[in-house]
């Protein structure tokens, strides 16, 4: 027989059984809609925050704090902020599927996930401030 | 993750120039990729000088007439010669078509000439199609239906059923579309790719099938179907003029209307 060094061969699974893989699994289509939803969504909602901005250009604080106690201003910010960071979530972990394979996609999905819960979260935090923080008429008035 | 440089083995250098015969007056230059697993070479680039004067109007008539007449060695699939058969499938200055319907006219400057993207190389313009064949064959491409056909004739459509069929039959699976899609780049081992999809789609569609929920089922991952991010490049390619993000678009469709 030759004595020319045969390279190893680690995969013999048939091509048949690797495009068929694990199977179906049963998922994908709660993200890709919501992904659309969630994008249709934000497009209404982005025009009212630009509006909103330029409305508000030259304003003083006090009475950009009163614009965010409002209950509507309150209401339309939270949407804003929740969904986008939700979209935002959704757009990453294609981001993260596409091009991280292997073991790191569970943990790379995780950390992507927690950070843009926490930059989210602290997005809440912020109009819930302005919203309560206007209710006190007395304190702002005072300084 | 995913590679953005090329493995070392597989960057590719500078190779041999053929020159033309002295007295081509209508010359144009063919930079054909090269590789061989019979040495332990990296690819390379060859340059053929060819007189468009002695051949054919397409690519392949030059391809033939270098292995005729001036390299044997180089290697690619032909058979029909007028885009039926989809061997010759390639990339043929930047994009993924069909050696025998790319007329050489339509190409200024020098024809760079590559295997399709992305696929082993077996030699020279040869890809290992061998994947994409069993990911094909993972969708059943075949009519199943459990009501027996009439016994005295074939199992009939309407004209309007018939019709859903148009811009999938004609697909000669030359693995064009799959091979320029970045998403079939990246996750080829998990994502279908256009071609398997729109042949998926053609069985869907398919009035005499009475399998659609099945195969809805099958195709219901986060990688097999929805690796597909509408890039369009698949549409853009077919040689034949299909729309495969149009067949993917129409399965998701139907995916979200089976859950409402």
């Amino acid at each position: 027989m030759s004595n020319l060094k045969k390279p190893h061969v680690t995969v013999m699974r048939s091509q048949l059984s690797r495009a068929r893989g694990l199977g179906s699994g049963q998922a994908g289509v709660g993200h890709w809609w919501a992904e659309r939803a969630s994008a249709v969504a934000l497009v209404p909602l982005s025009g009212w925050f630009v509006i909103q901005v330029f409305r508000l250009a030259g304003a003083s604080q006090p009475e950009v704090a009163k614009w965010g106690a409002r209950p509507l201003n309150t209401t339309m910010m939270l949407s804003l902020v929740i969904l986008t960071f939700y979209h935002t979530q959704l757009g990453l972990q294609v981001i993260i599927d596409d091009y991280v394979h292997g073991k790191a996609h569970l943990p790379a999905g995780l950390l992507m996930k927690g950070i843009v819960f926490l930059l989210g979260l602290f997005g809440t935090v912020s109009v819930l401030k302005l919203a309560l923080a206007g209710s006190s008429r007395g304190r702002i008035a005072a300084g | 993750m995913v590679e953005f440089r090329l493995p070392k083995n597989s960057t590719v250098g500078k190779g041999r120039i053929f020159t033309a015969a002295p007295g081509a007056t209508n010359v144009k230059n063919f930079r054909i990729y090269r590789w061989s697993p019979d040495d332990d070479k990296n690819p390379v680039v060859d340059t053929y000088e060819i007189d468009l004067d002695k051949i054919g109007p397409m690519v392949l008539d030059a391809l033939i007439h270098i292995k005729n007449d001036v390299d044997s060695t180089l290697t690619f699939r032909r058979s029909c010669r007028e885009g039926i058969c989809g061997s010759c499938a390639m990339n043929i200055a930047g994009e993924n078509t069909l050696a025998c319907l790319k007329p050489i006219r339509d190409i200024e400057g020098d024809i760079a000439i590559y295997p399709l993207p992305h696929m082993p190389v077996i030699k020279d313009l040869v890809p290992d199609l061998d994947g994409a064949y069993a990911q094909l064959r993972s969708i059943d491409p075949w009519l199943k239906s459990d009501t027996l056909p009439p016994p005295d004739s074939e199992r009939r459509q309407s004209i309007e059923e018939r019709a859903e069929l148009d811009g999938m039959w004609e697909c000669i699976l030359c693995f064009c579309c799959s091979t320029s899609c970045p998403s079939y780049w990246w996750n080829g081992d998990r994502y279908l790719g256009p071609a398997t999809l729109l042949a998926a789609y053609r069985w869907i569609a398919d009035s005499r099938d009475e399998h659609a929920g099945d195969r809805l089922d099958a195709l219901e991952d986060p990688l097999k179907l929805y690796a597909c991010r509408t890039i369009m490049n698949c549409t853009q390619t077919c040689p034949k003029g299909l729309n495969p993000a149009k067949a993917i678009g129409r399965i998701k469709e139907l995916q979200l209307e089976r859950k409402a």
